[in-house]
């Protein structure tokens, strides 16, 4: 099996990284480091995961990355730090650095295979206006499906 | 009309029912049939699941996938993070026959395997690729005349290009193009390739101010550009933007700029009414918008 640590290693390869120019366009392109800049910095945090690695994935900068794609697509050295950082939130996960909310979301994911919770209002509002109810949990085939692929690491990492 | 395996994800259902509606409303005048599946999964968000574990996440995303193979028939995906999100683990599995073996050696804990057939759509993509913009203007029975509408295309339904491959990555015109078939006047701005940053804005407090920040930089642009409406590709957008509105509206900024889905746009262009598209279900009133149309 090709572990998250191969595939970060080959992301991250001499080949590759070391092709960073850091023109910046990373952050540029970057819709966080916009609005929170003192706070959030792809280019910065790209060369964090070559050198700062285990600082890095104690802090929570690096769940801030809210994945969608501008650096990935306009990197001109092919380097895709989107992936980078879900590969490295890998290792933080392993740790159990995950933050709060994320875990509460996941945790909700594993108990009833959506991200949104539910409650009873809504499929009395969903009948109200013609639609199908989708009722608590996703079937119990999927769920118990669901559960087996997850796999017991997975959700000792989310319990915490 | 093809067929298709309707996947609702997680955020219409709950949170956009409107949308919902709309769209079950639209594709069926158009003659579109939606399956309903019960088996499917969350699309797990790379975000958050495959965070945790990249290939088991990539499993839990492709066992949809799977399910769509065993029906023959393509995904149609709601929102556009699970499009996304779906093509992306397509996209790997396809193009890494290292990830596939892995994907594959756990699904097969559950009997699944992927083969490399499944087919994943989005509601726009299939009005533009599959139903064509010449189809569509021959549904054109109340053309929008009057208003301005600010097209705003999101990330994952065409970002990035290798995954989604549904527009130009830097310059998108798919959503103006099936815009303007309605007869509404598309609005240039320069919010209209940014991002909701619905996919951080669950972080934490941090991500929850980015992205209500943000939400006000698009507001002040696409009002700047004279917008009756902003109109998206994904139900996530429609949450962030009028939620966003809401909390502006505490801090003293006044909008009032409706957020619509492009199929709301094509169902009034086609002649519905506002409540069967579920526009009175909004969080921002759309009646002025409506009485714009009307007059």
């Amino acid at each position: 099996m090709v572990s998250h640590r191969e595939l970060l290693e080959d992301l991250l390869s001499e080949e590759k990284l070391g092709f960073c120019n850091n023109c910046g366009s990373c952050t540029a392109s970057c819709p966080m480091a916009r609005v929170i800049p003192e706070v959030y910095n792809p280019r910065s945090l790209l060369q964090r995961v070559n050198l700062d690695f285990d600082r890095l994935i104690e802090g929570e900068e690096l769940w801030l990355c809210a994945w969608c794609y501008r650096c990935t697509e306009r990197c001109p050295q092919g380097i895709q730090p989107t992936e980078v950082f879900l590969l490295t939130r890998n290792f933080a996960s392993e740790r159990g650095n995950i933050p709060d909310n994320p875990r509460t979301i996941m945790r909700r994911i594993a108990e009833t295979g959506r991200s949104n919770p539910y409650n009873e209002f809504i499929d009395e509002y969903r009948e109200e206006n013609g639609l199908p109810p989708i009722g608590p949990t996703i079937s119990q085939k999927a769920l118990e499906e669901q559960r087996r692929i997850m796999g017991e690491d997975f959700i000792r990492r989310i319990e915490g | 009309m093809r067929e298709y395996a309707l996947y609702t994800g997680c955020v219409a259902p709950t949170r956009e029912i409107g949308y919902e509606m709309s769209v079950r409303k639209v594709m069926e005048a158009l003659g579109v049939e939606l399956k309903q599946v019960d088996d499917f999964n969350c699309c797990m968000p790379a975000c958050l699941v495959h965070s945790v574990d990249y290939t088991r996440g990539l499993a839990l995303t492709s066992r949809n996938l799977c399910i769509a193979e065993e029906l023959g028939l393509p995904l149609f995906t709601l929102c556009s993070s699970c499009f996304g999100n779906l093509s992306r683990a397509k996209h790997l599995l396809d193009e890494y026959p290292d990830i596939r073996r892995d994907v594959n050696e756990i699904l097969g804990e559950v009997d699944k395997e992927y083969k490399g057939e499944a087919q994943v759509e989005h509601v726009v993509t299939v009005l533009h690729n599959e139903i064509t913009l010449d189809k569509l203007r021959g549904r054109i029975t109340e053309p929008l005349r009057g208003i301005n509408a600010a097209p705003f295309y999101g990330c994952h339904i065409f970002l990035p290009q290798k995954y989604a491959g549904f527009d130009d990555p830097e310059f998108p015109d798919k959503l103006d193009a099936l815009i303007g078939v309605t007869g509404a006047q598309n609005v240039d701005y320069p919010e209209k390739t940014s991002c909701c940053i619905g996919c951080g804005s669950f972080f934490g407090e941090v991500s929850e101010g980015a992205s209500v920040l943000l939400a006000e930089t698009i507001l002040d642009s696409a009002k700047g550009g004279g917008a009756d409406c902003i109109v998206t590709t994904c139900p996530f957008c429609i949450m962030q933007l009028e939620l966003g509105q809401l909390r502006l509206r505490e801090k003293g900024k006044e909008y009032d700029i409706p957020i619509v889905h492009y199929v709301d746009l094509l169902g009034l262009s086609m002649g519905m009414e506002p409540e069967e598209l579920g526009l009175d279900l909004r969080r921002i009133d759309t009646e002025l918008l409506l009485e714009k149309i009307g007059g």
